[in-house]
């Protein structure tokens, strides 16, 4: 039994339930047209300005230092500019640190936001959160991640999921708190599809699409049969929603296994090698080659982890002592990849015409301190530092907000977390009023009241 | 009748008068008309009352009717109706007659201070019109920032802090005595001045008016000798209509100065359920759908249901129609309800069906071979009924249902430690292992102290460590209520106020941990003193159950034992239909009141008498939760087919059927270690151990967590979700847990082949095993077919395809 709309419900603060909501976000499943989809949707105030744009989420797991990377101070003491010089690039209105040359030569594409902080614990966690769902989690409800409520509110565009996670979601980062990545009060059913495995390894295969080796096509194809015997026997489905959702995810399921667009979008094979090592062989470089394939076949966000975890990983959480980071090791091997493969990735969108159409962002969950540690590290600041935005309407070579003169705190433009999630949702033409169903049918809305998106991004 | 005797006397007998004219129209005629609301009085020359003329038939209040439909009021002279409306003329009783066609009603009216002063009051109006037009809503100034520098109170809590911010604040703009007129209270809400949120009412409208009569009254705050509201009232509280029709619902607001007063232009609405009625601003109801639907009433914190029925237009007659006769309650009433609705129920399961059913949902497991065998073979009358005793007292039974309450009470090693973790588990499960009585098993974890690894339960307390918190879970867990919004503001979809809520939270005020001797060890015991502070009003309240009474001066005990006294007392109406609902819900699939931990009045139970009967029941035997189960597994609802009949397929509240759902994660991967003989391994735990025997939910399974196993970090049955993913589905057809099960050495199927079993008979013993029931000729014809055409070296191969078909087959991931 489907209940399509929420009609009675004119008012935004009252009288949506949970189970509204859920019946409308299985539709796609079962068959409900997109236009149909949407046009309920707009009832609930989605609209359908950039329903075609896509959005890259590059998470910055670490968190870089500002000072280091997009917001050089080199007037400042030698204890708070550290080791790096700041280079010119292709925009007037910025310099970056010396250890991002390609940055520097697609800077005209990027705009920074330099102000950008947060008041929470100043653990890795609480950053991912509200870096992600645009809120600190308390209470016990896990907001979702600003993909999986675009997925929830404009379902998939095809066989492919609405929004793909690489290479795997974030492991333990010291917190011990779930990090945002999933589909939180909407429902496993909103979860992201979860690539966890690296594709720069070779061979790389997305687990579970095929069967094992041991099974070829003929037993495939035997075992759909088998299963359509069994399957037919007992007819009493057809009024469970849940069975019909597993019926429906099979048939997902056999598509994606038996796509062609499924596989093709994942077999990064069939790019010449010469792409491919544009983008860098690293894990890093292949996720954003994989993202942009990604889009191209459909699929609508595609959060990249640029690390899963601090620990035993050479990653931006420079604190200089072990088991983290030190500012060297950044600079050696943290750097040159993650340049690399973000420069190829923008450059690449741009040159087939899909940087309009794809937001890129990439985000961190705080900076870092702005005086060098004694063992030559930083550690964690939450009180200020920079992300950027590319492409999906942002007017590139802008910067936004401003820190104080040793990157401390914002001295103008103070942008919050919920205001950079904003930001993405503007960018996806969605509207900040939507309200999704939370916990015990409370109507929750898509951003807290009064969050605005950095309207001056927008070109 | 308690409630007649709050009345003033001459209500009383207007109502007696009403209540006996009615009886004799429904004795004189079948079919009627009926006046609403009844026993009607209007005080003072602005009081009106908006009337409604509703069929009768069989005693069932049915359509309104609003053509043809002609009011008189006998003496003229003291009332008029106009447009279905009742206004005061002078003061005086009268008779209220109405007609339609052939049929007449009517009713004694009164009207009371026709001539007296009438103003109108902060508190009971101004509030009101604030909250129904949404400018104290969450989304507006009701929002805990307000909104451009206006803040209310969420729908107008606090009288007092909404008054100062009206009168005092934005430099006193917004009223503006001389000249009411230009008041932003006025100008902002009628969309005369720039207002973000539109338009809200028209100069012309009586909201306007009452707004500016108040200002123009010199606008007086909140008294303490202003009326409060008693209770609201709506009607019709129940009526019978059909998809298409419309009805007007009108509410009636009882102050404690004896008023009544009709305030269903203020009341918000709301449906309980849109896939059968919708509601609008204005009250006016529409059926949408078959079944039945709840429309809700709120003005000035009270609420009031309205439940409408909306009968299946079946042509099958109800397949149960001697509901009397059934001498299990719950088949009385869910066969009265099913034939209310007209439902036709499905006929009874097959044993197959049946003894997979009853095996999962009451043990987790599926049955063996030989016990299938044994049971479809047996012919004995009263076999299920013997099985279900049998079952009852199967060890199996204590590791399901320890599972079930270790979800609910969050046990797991992550918070708590290891050796913490395994007391609380061995605590549970000693309580189900003795079945102890629920209200014993509550009360021990509401009054827990002592060292957490001594008594298990005292973890409760170790993994909430605040006393709101510690209130929000005790409710959440075992009334089966969030009080949660009550923390900040009167809670919208309930009674609860801001106050109720932090007079529960001083309950717990003086629980308090320390650490012990042993690592990870807590003692829990009670301080002498500690009050919680309502941040409202800067005080403590009194320590208070929910609406239970206050402690006594004279009680010096732990503040809990009072809390648990009133928690399990059978007086208390919620205890049981919390506990009896969760139980429910396991066997059929839906609870009574969806989602089962959120029983509040707003959202009331598909069937009301169902859930009230289980939860006397439950009373009258002790809190036996066993012999609950036992009258739940043997009703003929539980045991109907999952088949669909007639028009049952579109109903899925009203048990009709029963409802198919997915395998709980724990359970579907114990099913798949039974078929295939491979069991699955956990870290550190010994072989074969099974899945619902994990006291812990800190366990790496990549299996469980995708099927929606729950985490137990929160109270609240959400955590859990048999919602099927497509990485599930790519899960069990390419993954490696159940690849791995059919390609084992030494499964199943290779020792049936060792033991020279034929295929074709492992195939039926792999129908029995898995589907609990014999292959059809048809299915048996077709796997033949396979096997002929299979070269022997490829027989295993094929037998593994064919487990995969069968394990992965709706049939076997759902319980049906």
């Amino acid at each position: 039994m489907l209940d399509l709309t929420g009609q009675g419900s004119t008012t935004t603060c009252d009288g949506i339930t949970r189970r509204d909501f859920l019946q409308v976000g299985t539709l796609s499943a079962i068959g409900l047209s997109m236009a149909q989809h949407q046009a309920l949707l707009a009832t609930e105030g989605s609209d359908l300005e950039h329903e075609n744009r896509s959005a890259i989420m590059i998470f910055n797991l670490g968190a870089p230092s500002q000072l280091d990377t997009w917001d050089p101070k080199p007037d400042a003491p030698r204890e708070v500019r550290g080791p790096f010089k700041p280079i010119r690039t292709q925009s007037d209105e910025f310099e970056i640190s010396e250890i991002f040359p390609r940055h520097a030569k697609i800077a005209d594409q990027f705009s920074i936001v330099r102000s950008c902080y947060h008041t929470a614990a100043a653990v890795h966690d609480t950053g991912h959160q509200m870096m992600q769902t645009g809120r600190l989690f308390t209470g016990g409800i896990n907001t979702p991640h600003a993909g999986c409520a675009l997925e929830f509110l404009r379902g998939r565009r095809n066989e492919l999921p609405a929004h793909v996670i690489l290479p795997e979601p974030m492991g333990p980062t010291g917190g011990d708190i779930p990090h945002g990545q999933d589909a939180g009060f909407l429902g496993k059913a909103h979860d992201p599809f979860v690539l966890n495995a690296d594709p720069s390894v070779e061979h790389f295969e997305v687990p579970d699409l095929r069967p094992p080796e041991t099974i070829g096509e003929a037993r495939l194809q035997r075992r759909r049969r088998l299963r359509d015997i069994v399957d037919h026997t007992v007819k009493n489905f057809e009024a469970s929603p849940n069975a019909e959702l597993m019926d429906a995810n099979f048939a997902a399921a056999y598509r994606l296994m038996t796509s062609s667009k499924a596989r093709e979008a994942f077999d990064l094979s069939q790019e010449p090698l010469r792409v491919r090592e544009r983008y860098g062989m690293t894990r890093f470089g292949q996720c954003c080659l994989l993202a942009r394939r990604l889009v191209e076949a459909g699929v609508r966000f595609v959060t990249i982890n640029t690390f899963i975890t601090v620990f035993d990983e050479i990653t931006w959480d420079i604190h200089g002592s072990k088991p983290f980071t030190s500012i060297t090791g950044m600079r050696d091997i943290v750097a040159p990849m993650y340049d690399q493969g973000y420069s190829a990735l923008i450059e690449d969108l741009l040159d087939r015409g899909m940087l309009d159409d794809t937001l890129v962002c990439n985000l961190a969950e705080f900076g870092r301190t702005p005086k060098i540690n004694p063992a030559g590290g930083r550690d964690h600041w939450p009180q200020c530092w920079s992300v950027y935005f590319a492409g999906g309407g942002i007017q590139g070579g802008q910067v936004v907000g401003k820190s104080d003169e040793i990157g401390a705190y914002p001295a103008e433009r103070p942008v919050a977390p919920n205001e950079v999630v904003a930001t993405i949702y503007k960018s996806l033409g969605l509207d900040l009023e939507t309200h999704l169903p939370g916990p015990q049918s409370r109507p929750f809305p898509l951003v807290d009241f009064g969050t605005a998106p950095i309207n001056e991004l927008f070109g | 009748m308690t409630r007649l005797q709050g009345m003033p006397s001459s209500l009383r007998r207007l109502l007696a008068s009403a209540i006996l004219s009615l009886l004799v129209q429904w004795e004189s005629q079948a079919a009627s008309v009926k006046i609403l609301p009844e026993a009607i009085q209007l005080t003072g020359k602005n009081s009106t009352q908006r009337l409604l003329l509703q069929e009768v038939e069989d005693h069932l209040v049915g359509r309104q009717l609003t053509q043809e439909v002609h009011w008189t009021v006998e003496p003229a002279s003291v009332a008029t109706v106009e447009n279905h409306r009742l206004r005061p003329l002078a003061n005086g009783r009268a008779v209220l007659r109405a007609s339609y066609q052939d049929s007449t009603a009517e009713m004694e009216i009164e009207v009371r201070a026709h001539d007296g002063n009438f103003e109108w009051s902060f508190r009971n109006h101004v509030q009101p019109i604030l909250a129904k037009f949404g400018c104290s809503a969450g989304a507006c100034h009701g929002a805990a920032a307000g909104k451009n520098g206006f803040k209310l109170s969420l729908r107008g809590y606090d009288d007092q802090g909404d008054f100062i911010a009206l009168t005092r604040h934005a430099l006193g703009r917004r009223i503006i005595p001389q000249e009411p007129g230009r008041s932003l209270l006025l100008t902002k809400p009628a969309g005369l001045l720039p207002h973000k949120g539109g338009k809200r009412f028209a100069v012309d409208s009586l909201e306007f008016e009452v707004l500016s009569q108040w200002i123009a009254n010199g606008f007086p705050g909140p008294a303490a000798s202003d009326a409060r509201i008693e209770r609201i009232e709506i009607n019709p509280g129940q009526v019978h209509l059909t998809p298409g029709d419309r009805q007007q619902v009108v509410v009636r607001a009882f102050f404690s100065d004896g008023r009544q007063e009709d305030v269903s232009q203020w009341a918000k609405f709301s449906s309980a359920n849109e896939s059968v009625v919708r509601v609008d601003e204005q009250g006016e109801v529409e059926v949408v759908g078959f079944g039945e639907g709840a429309v809700t009433a709120w003005y000035l914190s009270r609420i009031a249901t309205a439940t409408i029925t909306a009968p299946f237009l079946s042509e099958d007659p109800p397949a149960v129609t001697v509901a009397d006769a059934s001498p299990n309650l719950i088949d009385r009433q869910v066969n009265q309800k099913l034939s209310q609705l007209r439902l036709p129920a499905s006929p009874r399961s097959t044993d197959a069906q049946f003894f997979r059913r009853v095996h999962l949902d009451t043990l987790g497991i599926l049955p063996t071979l030989e016990e299938v065998k044994r049971f479809l073979g047996d012919d004995r009358e009263d076999k299920r009924a013997r099985l279900i005793d049998s079952l009852l007292e199967r060890p199996e039974y204590v590791d399901y249902w320890t599972y079930q309450w270790s979800d609910l009470l969050l046990v797991q090693s992550k918070n708590l430690g290891t050796p913490a973790m395994w007391s609380y588990y061995r605590w549970i499960r000693d309580q189900v292992a003795r079945n102890t009585p629920w209200d014993e098993f509550v009360r021990q974890i509401v009054t827990s102290k002592g060292s957490n690894l001594e008594n298990g339960a005292a973890n409760f307390y170790v993994l909430h460590d605040d006393p709101r918190i510690m209130a929000e879970t005790t409710t959440q867990a075992f009334l089966g209520m969030s009080i949660n919004c009550a923390k900040c503001h009167n809670h919208p979809l309930e009674k609860w106020t801001n106050t109720q809520y932090f007079q529960m939270a001083n309950l717990f005020a003086r629980v308090r941990t320390k650490n012990g001797a042993a690592n990870n060890e807590r003692i829990v015991f009670a301080a002498l003193n500690g009050e919680v502070v309502q941040p409202l009003t800067g005080k403590p309240q009194a320590p208070t159950p929910l609406d239970g009474a206050p402690i006594p001066a004279d009680d010096l005990r732990d503040r809990r034992e009072h809390l648990a006294d009133w928690l399990v007392a059978p007086s208390n109406p919620y205890f049981g239909r919390a506990i009896v609902n969760r139980v429910w819900a396991n066997f059929m699939g839906v609870g009574l009141v969806e989602d089962i931990d959120d029983l509040r009045v707003t959202n009331p139970a598909s069937n009301e008498a169902l859930l009230a009967g289980m939860a006397r029941y439950l009373v009258e035997h002790d809190y036996d939760l066993k012999q609950l189960i036992r009258l739940i597994l043997n009703s003929e609802a539980y045991q109907r087919s999952s088949q669909t009949s007639g028009m049952n397929q579109a109903e899925s509240r009203f048990y009709s059927r029963y409802y198919p759902r997915r395998l709980m994660a724990e359970v579907m991967l114990d099913a798949f270690s039974h078929v295939t003989n491979v069991a699955t391994p956990f870290q550190g735990y010994p072989a074969g151990w099974r899945a619902l025997q994990l006291p812990d939910s800190n366990i790496d399974s990549y299996f469980l967590s995708s099927f929606g196993r729950a985490n137990r970090a929160q109270t609240c049955a959400c955590e859990r979700t048999d919602e099927p993913s497509v990485a599930q589905v790519l899960h069990i057809a390419n993954g490696e847990t159940l690849n791995r099960k059919l390609a084992a050495p030494n499964n199943q199927i290779a020792q049936e082949l060792k033991a020279g079993v034929l295929p074709h008979q492992i195939i039926e013993n792999l129908y029995l095993r898995g589907l609990s029931r014999y292959p059809t000729p048809s299915e048996a014809r077709q796997m033949k077919l396979l096997l002929d055409e299979t070269p022997s070296e490829e027989i295993r191969a094929a037998l593994e395809d064919v487990y995969w078909a069968v394990l992965s087959s709706r049939e076997f991931l759902f319980n049906h």
